[in-house]
């Protein structure tokens, strides 16, 4: 079997039967990556003296027999803004271009304790702001099934990884869709945690409120073994949940979905989503109801403004959380200044991009006095509306379904002198992040031109092993995931 | 509702950015279409609704322990100047 | 016209926690510059706050020392603005849901009371520290100080002079100070004071266009700039060129004595205040506010009322000792030290305040080691040495650690009650003096002063005063028959 078809399973039951040692694995996708990662562009560094090391430390642990972790010898690649100490963190951003991290994210300490080899630091759209990884600073990423197409955002880097092959798994964040959306238009599975099951210790901020660390994986059973090493609560993060989840997310997903109550929100199907995406979601509809899943159809009326109070609170939140980017204490600071306000405004002013400076402005906007009352205030009070009417939602339903998204991937470049039809691609995803509840992306089909379709699952607040046994009966059923884009180097 | 570009140029200083005339302008324009967006929020009713500080609230607090963070060195490898253990920056005259 | 001056405090005081608010770097002052790090602290991308309790804890204490209410849902928000000092480019502050509203502290004005009512208290981080160098266009920055807790204390404006302002913040930092709040050392920073002034027409309720002065490091200082802007707007007033005050900031200049404008103009006060998303709204239950509150030590009114209780000492001197906690403390450590309470409140409230005129005790420390002066007072008491000698070994305790049983010893200071002794210089001195001995004859009683004086010069001041003039008033009624 080859690297680039393998599932993290596959490789732990290698390294089991000793049929290949964890450097073996760990160079077959280096190797891959720098063959095909010039047509893809998916790492914006690879972290390969380092992986090998580890991979090797690793090999050894497994050949005395000791206890090693849950992703032992499993290389990953992790989205550029998320803290590695001592490995460049650049955000896709000129600003933090040569920014090194001093310490590890919550997450990264996790997953190296679980015995992950980290290979590489992959592309995003700037900041994380983006539906389509082009608002990188160094360079756009492409989708692995169509190098013409944008491979989703803002973690299309790490979608686009696992995609082509160069990982078994990836990992981004999610503030309005950045995972899920991407994990649609790669066609792989893709999960958005609950709001504090995961640390954001070390994820360096876009909307503090909304993000997410989340998983992109080949399978459902990969994404749950995935979700185990990295949930749990942490000291250092004050949002992180206190409480504590009984049982494993793998153990539990072969139980049949016999009887679940599945919600079809019928807003989530109107004008606007894409036909093909339509039939699909009819066919995978069907598949479920033949599991033996009660589905209906339900109103939840919030997507345009959830959509309005999405990107108020992100930009507002951003714009606060970017201000520390003022060429001080680290990051680009301009060459020509004089006196210190010259030298904050020309900095960033010279080092952000123009998404990044259109939130930015937005959030300021909307915070500024006058205006918050306006936008700000009125979009948190719409806040606790749409968490009012998840929770409604959740009393008759165990899961909601819809598609990610309602277009297919486009092309490079076709929505970027258009912010509002950028911003409405996330239509599906935003009032998610807003409510603070999980969701999973995972493939349900193809378009004719043969690009992957993404199907949301939506579940209750620390319901991700019910979400999770869903998406794996219905993977099962399908049977898609077997499929792999084809690449051609460079 | 129109976003004159002068209002651009005010948000800038708030947010410590540099445009020129041409770039407030185009971004006056995008403005108003972004926010006449967000009038959807204006339809919604707010009556009984608050920013929910009640529930969210907790009583989870760190102990008034000191763990000293040890390395300086590497807290500050990505400063541009230092003097000393000092930052170095251009003089900042108030 | 008359008119009147109308002046409201911001005051910023540090809180007594072993850690910074929000990570678990220590707060100790005077540490080499960015010793006390982290990458929470200094801003590091992906970093997250944490709340220390003790914070909580201690504003809770504050609010409660000071009547106010505690707000048990209280949140923080985010002040927006850029400065150097400030790491993360916002302060997390509290905005609308503060800690504690509406108290008061009743300031003694002379001999009434004054209520200056408190708006709120609320709770947020300091910054770092900017250092100017003189000769090259360079600043230095240490953020030692990011991040260490601060509560920022709102008055109302409800003072109506400079001097009560001063008595106000005397009042206040002694209650912050007695309940364990902060050590309030304004010339290390750890009490700081920005005042709002105005002036307006007695008798009207307007609050007209007011000046914020900020960078007020001592009482004097707070006197002096107040003082200073109370002339200047009044003066405009008086020449109806009120419309030349303008709402501003301006920083006092100790050196020059003046304020100076402290922002440009156009730079706006926008701070964008929004909630702190990466920490939620604070919970203070009901077992942690009584345990906060249990815990507070006494405060002054209680320890006046004790003291004047327990000790029997004057009510005037004993607002002299818990006038400054120190000094309280010291007196209390003295009679610990088996001293007589009255005795030493004297020597305290007279003595010991006649030296402290040029020592800051809350800097420095009570000059005279609290056993050496139980046993001064043991000494004088007991008749080894006489008052006066005293006086001389207080004054020279002040100035050396030695003890006053060596100083004694060493400047020959002990006194003479030997009585067959003082009996026999008594003689010698009457024989040297026989005209006084006529004059009282006479009927003049003040030569026994005279003779007194002469006897004490004989014994250079060591003779037991008491002592000589019995024996004196003996020998002369001797003489009269
Ligand atoms: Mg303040
Ligand atoms: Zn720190």
């Amino acid at each position: 079997m080859k690297v680039e078809a393998m599932r993290i399973q596959d490789i732990q039951k290698g390294y089991k039967e000793k049929n290949f040692s964890a450097i073996e694995i760990t160079k077959d996708y280096l190797d891959r990556a720098r063959k095909f990662d010039g047509s893809i562009k998916a790492f914006i560094s690879l972290n390969e003296d380092a992986a090998l090391r580890d991979a090797e430390a690793i090999d050894a642990r497994m050949l005395k027999g000791e206890e090693v972790g849950l992703l032992a010898g499993i290389p990953i690649a992790i989205k550029d803004n998320i803290c590695t100490r001592g490995m460049k963190t650049t955000c896709a951003s000129k600003m933090l271009e040569d920014f090194v991290p001093p310490y590890d994210a919550t997450v990264v300490k996790k997953l190296k304790e679980a015995g992950a080899i980290i290979i590489g630091k992959t592309n995003m759209d700037e900041f994380a702001m983006g539906s389509s990884t082009e608002n990188s600073a160094f360079t756009a990423t492409k989708n692995p099934w169509d190098t013409t197409k944008v491979p989703g955002g803002s973690s299309g880097g790490s979608a686009a990884a696992v995609a082509a092959g160069f990982a078994p798994l990836a990992f981004g964040s999610d503030t309005g869709g950045s995972i899920r959306q991407p994990a649609s238009f790669c066609g792989l599975v893709g999960l958005k945690p609950t709001y504090g099951l995961v640390s954001r210790y070390g994820l360096i901020a876009f909307g503090s409120s909304l993000d997410q660390i989340g998983p992109f994986t080949r399978t459902v059973e990969d994404c749950a073994l995935s979700l185990q090493a990295i949930q749990g609560q942490d000291s250092m993060d004050t949002t992180s949940y206190k409480g504590k989840i009984e049982g494993q997310y793998v153990s539990e997903l072969q139980e049949d979905i016999k009887g679940l109550r599945i919600g079809i929100p019928k807003e989530f199907f109107q004008a606007g989503l894409n036909p093909e995406i339509a039939k699909a979601m009819k066919d995978s509809m069907e598949v479920l109801e033949k599991m033996g899943a009660i589905l209906e159809e339900f109103s939840l009326p919030i997507m345009d403004s959830a959509l309005s109070a999405y990107y108020i609170i992100s930009s507002a939140e951003a714009s606060s959380n970017l201000a520390r980017y003022d060429g001080v204490r680290y990051g680009y600071r301009s060459n020509s200044f004089e006196g210190i306000n010259e030298l904050i405004v020309n900095s960033r002013t010279e080092a952000f991009g123009k998404e990044v400076k259109r939130r930015i402005m937005m959030g300021t906007y909307v915070l500024s006095s006058g205006y918050y009352d306006a936008y700000y205030k009125k979009a948190m009070l719409l806040r606790s509306k749409i968490k009012d009417s998840f929770a409604n939602a959740f009393e008759s339903y165990d899961i909601i379904l819809s598609p990610t998204s309602p277009i297919l991937p486009f092309n490079i470049g076709e929505k970027l002198e258009d912010p509002l039809q950028m911003y409405l691609a996330d239509i599906y995803t935003v009032s998610i992040n807003i409510a603070g509840v999980p969701a999973i992306s995972i493939p349900c089909g193809f378009s004719r031109s043969k690009l992957p379709i993404g199907l949301q699952f939506i579940g209750n607040h620390f319901s991700e092993k019910q979400l999770l046994k869903a998406a794996y009966s219905l993977e099962q059923q399908l049977g898609i995931h077997q499929v792999m884009p084809v690449l051609k180097e460079v | 509702m129109k976003i004159t570009s002068e209002e651009i140029q005010y948000i800038a200083k708030l947010a410590k950015l540099d445009f020129t005339e041409e770039e407030a302008v185009v971004f006056a324009k995008e403005f108003d279409s972004i926010l006449s967006h967000f009038d959807n929020l204006d339809r919604e009713d707010y009556t009984n609704t608050d920013m929910r500080e009640r529930e969210n609230a907790i009583s989870v607090f760190r102990d008034d322990e000191v763990q000293p963070f040890k390395d300086q060195e590497e807290l500050f490898q990505n400063a541009k100047s230092k003097r000393e253990s000092y930052l170095e920056l251009p003089k900042i005259v108030e | 016209m008359v008119f009147e001056t109308i002046i409201g405090l911001e005051i910023h005081v540090e809180l007594a926690t072993k850690s910074k608010i929000f990570c678990s770097c220590p707060t100790t002052f005077g540490s080499s510059p960015n010793e006390n790090t982290c990458p929470v602290c200094t801003g590091m991308p992906g970093t997250l706050p944490v709340l220390n309790e003790e914070v909580v804890t201690l504003a809770v204490k504050a609010g409660t020392a000071l009547s106010c209410e505690i707000n048990r849902i209280n949140k923080f928000d985010r002040k927006n603005y850029f400065y150097p000092d400030l790491p993360k480019a916002y302060q997390i502050s509290q905005f609308d849901l503060p800690i504690c509203s509406k108290g008061y502290v009743d300031v003694a004005l002379g001999e009434k009371s004054k209520r200056i009512n408190i708006t709120r208290i609320h709770l947020e981080e300091d910054a770092g520290k900017l250092i100017h160098l003189e000769d090259e266009p360079i600043s230095l920055v240490d953020y030692n100080r990011t991040g260490v807790p601060l509560i920022e204390i709102v008055t109302e404006p409800d003072l109506r002079s400079p001097e009560e302002a001063v008595a106000f913040l005397k009042t206040l930092k002694s209650i912050l100070q007695y309940a364990e709040i902060s050590d309030c050392k304004m010339e290390q920073g750890s009490l700081r004071c920005d005042a709002n002034i105005s002036i307006r027409e007695i008798g009207t309720e307007v609050l007209n266009t007011r000046v914020e002065i900020k960078n007020l490091n001592s009482f004097k200082e707070v006197l002096k700039a107040l003082e200073k802007e109370e002339k200047r707007q009044r003066e405009l007033y008086q020449y109806k060129e009120e419309y030349k005050i303008q709402q501003e900031t301006r920083k006092w200049d100790a050196a020059k004595g003046k304020t100076i404008p402290m922002r440009s103009k156009e730079e706006s006060h926008d701070y964008r205040y929004f909630p702190e998303p990466d920490l939620k709204p604070v919970l203070i239950e009901e077992d942690f506010l009584k345990r906060a509150i249990e815990n507070i030590p006494e405060l002054p009114e209680e320890r006046k009322r004790r003291i004047i209780q327990q000790h029997g000492v004057k009510e005037m001197q004993v607002d002299i000792l818990i006038g400054q906690k120190e000094l309280a403390d010291y007196f209390e450590e003295v009679l610990s030290c088996g001293a007589n309470p009255i005795e030493a409140a004297n020597w305290i409230t007279v003595d010991l305040l006649r030296v402290l005129k040029d020592i800051d005790i809350s800097e420095e420390g009570v000059p005279i080691k609290a056993n050496y002066l139980a046993k001064l007072i043991e000494l004088v008491q007991t008749g080894k040495i006489s008052r006066t000698a005293g006086k001389e070994i207080f004054d020279e305790m002040v100035r050396t650690d030695k003890s006053p049983e060596a100083l004694v010893e060493e400047k020959g200071l002990s006194q003479i009650s030997n009585t067959s002794e003082l009996e026999k210089i008594a003689a010698e001195v009457l024989s040297q003096n026989l005209q006084a001995i006529e004059d009282y004859k006479n009927g003049k009683p003040q030569a026994i002063g005279y003779i007194m004086g002469q006897t004490m010069k004989a014994t250079k001041g060591k003779a037991n005063p008491q002592i000589v003039k019995e024996i004196i008033e003996e020998k002369l009624k001797k003489v009269q028959i």
